[in-house]
């Protein structure tokens, strides 16, 4: 499995991932002129951070939607069917990460579907030079780390 | 063809049904999965009925699933079949199609029959012009009675009431909404929310809401329905809309001794009925609050669709269990969007609650001993689901608003 990693500290906000992203998967077929990028890097007292999907095993925001039109696609990949929203926001009120791009002036949600075209990397971690963004394998030693920590949660 | 698999029978047909028959087919690549629904129309999204009846979105665009999708899992699909009975014994079930009575037979029954509207005796159901609003049928229906109709009374604020009326406006129908309560969408709101709401769907030429009313009876008089209020008042209309509450569909189940709770289907974490190889998911059963762990009746899509799937595993021997939920809800009128999550009418000494008050934003939290347990937001919804998840999580609140994603939700970004 692969997951973005982020690097608040590498950071500088030069926002070349959001230019990236838009001019791939961006609006130019949509109407409005807005600028929609789906990875979106924000400004805090503590550092940057990002709102982007993150492809989650067991995503809350497919099961939330009463549209349809958020799917789990192949690879496990979190896909959505842009026409078939009807801007309900169920997903935005579900998703842990913040990552919907609720676009009030379109009634539309939207969101990463990784499908930016290029096969070995996502165009907005292509398009960081600063080092912080970045797309990669989770290692088994992660992941063992991740479960141990899991474990010692209370359980929901 | 399958000689040896399970035979794994479905009544009801909608997103419990079909997350269910997916995860099945998967599981289970040589049993036969069957799925038996009252409509004559495949799997469709309920909740986008009234976009239909508005016109928002296409015939095409509501129903979803073709025959085609059922196809290609090998799910084999009955409509316009009724359910009568179980015999759970036997792992039989009667259902009725156009008049004939069919026998079908189970290893391991999902029930998720779903829910149906309320009706009462100051409204009973009359198909000439009193129903509900729950199924394609009703939509079209509505749509049908829209085209000659011109003024139309919805019984109950809450959700469908208010999307149908939204609806029925779109289609030229002056819809007239009365609600009991002092707010609109029951549960979800509070006074402040409520006036924000009701000046934005008023803004409407032909939406009108009255609060604090209720329908004591209805009579015929000529092709119009004569409502009469408490007050004593009367109003005319061409139909008339019942959205006060929904029912589940269980009455087929009576003489399995399915235990119910409150007139709900009562089961498990593992949507285990009381009757051995009877499971249910969706609107038909209860489900447990994610934290208090109580069962509630808890009638939303993402229940549905969670329980269908885990059931499901349950169903193909592997187990798991339901973590359960929250009450939420989110939905949109006229480009403001409303979101509630957790009970946010909470009352209590211990109970404080922090405001976020702009001319177009209304956002309110709830937190108890220092966790947050409910949120609400009128206007500016983004990030809602952040603050989810602290409920969720029990994460104390004034360690939310120090995570810098919180600064989205302007209620959070203010503690910074």
């Amino acid at each position: 499995m692969k997951a973005f990693t982020f690097k608040p500290e590498k950071c500088d906000l030069c926002r070349k991932c959001e230019e990236a992203c838009v001019a791939v998967c961006g609006p130019a077929k949509k109407k409005s002129s807005e600028y929609v990028p789906h990875i979106r890097v924000f400004q805090s007292p503590v550092g940057p951070y990002i709102r982007l999907c993150r492809h989650c095993e067991e995503p809350p925001c497919v099961d939330a939607c009463i549209g349809e039109s958020l799917q789990r696609g192949p690879n496990g990949l979190v896909i959505q069917d842009e026409e078939r929203c009807i801007g309900c926001f169920m997903c935005n009120m579900v998703c842990p990460h913040g990552a919907m791009k609720t676009l009030m002036s379109q009634e539309k949600a939207f969101k990463c579907t990784l499908m930016c075209g290029t096969k070995t990397q996502p165009t907005c971690v292509l398009a960081c030079d600063r080092g912080a963004l970045f797309f990669e394998e989770v290692s088994a030693h992660n992941k063992n780390i991740r479960r141990a920590k899991l474990k010692e949660l209370p359980r929901k | 063809m399958k000689t040896n698999g399970r035979q794994h029978l479905i009544i009801g047909n909608c997103i419990a049904a079909v997350s269910a028959a997916e995860v099945l087919r998967k599981q289970n690549p040589s049993d036969t999965i069957t799925i038996i629904g009252d409509e004559e129309v495949p799997s469709y999204s309920r909740c986008l009925i009234t976009y239909y009846l508005g016109d928002m979105i296409t015939r095409k665009h509501l129903l979803s699933h073709n025959e085609k999708w059922y196809a290609d899992r090998d799910i084999g699909l009955h409509l316009s079949t009724r359910a009568l009975s179980v015999d759970a014994q036997k792992h039989t079930v009667i259902a009725e199609h156009k008049g004939k009575k069919k026998k079908f037979e189970y290893d391991k029954l999902l029930v998720a029959t779903g829910s149906t509207p309320i009706f009462l005796k100051s409204f009973p159901y009359d198909p000439a012009g009193i129903i509900g609003m729950r199924n394609y049928r009703d939509a079209e229906t509505l749509k049908r009675w829209a085209k000659k109709g011109k003024k139309a009374i919805i019984i109950g604020a809450g959700f469908v009431g208010l999307k149908t009326a939204y609806g029925l406006a779109r289609q030229g129908v002056q819809a007239k909404v009365v609600e009991l309560l002092p707010t609109v969408l029951g549960r979800m709101t509070d006074l402040e929310a409520s006036a924000r709401i009701v000046e934005r769907l008023t803004s409407h030429k032909l939406i009108e809401i009255e609060l604090n009313n209720s329908v004591t009876a209805t009579r015929k008089q000529g092709d119009k329905y004569v409502v009469t209020y408490q007050n004593g008042a009367e109003e005319a209309a061409d139909f008339i809309v019942a959205s006060v509450g929904v029912k589940a569909c269980v009455e087929f189940l009576e003489g399995t001794g399915a235990a119910l709770t409150r007139g709900t289907l009562q089961v498990n974490e593992r949507q285990e009925t009381t009757v051995a190889d009877i499971y249910a998911a969706g609107d038909v059963c209860i489900s447990p609050h994610i934290i208090s762990r109580e069962w509630i009746y808890n009638a939303i899509w993402p229940v549905a669709a969670s329980q269908g799937r885990v059931a499901a595993y349950n169903m193909s021997g592997q187990p798991a269990a339901y973590a359960g939920d929250i009450p939420m809800n989110s939905v949109d009128f006229f480009e403001m969007w409303i979101t509630a999550i957790g009970n946010v009418q909470a009352e209590g000494a211990d109970i404080e609650t922090l405001k976020y008050i702009s001319p177009r934003v209304y956002q309110k939290v709830f937190i108890q001993k220092g966790i947050p347990i409910a949120f609400m937001a009128v206007g500016n919804v983004d990030g809602a689901g952040l603050i989810r998840g602290a409920i969720v999580a029990e994460m104390p609140w004034k360690e939310f608003v120090k995570k810098p994603q919180a600064r989205v939700l302007p209620i959070a970004g203010e503690g910074m």
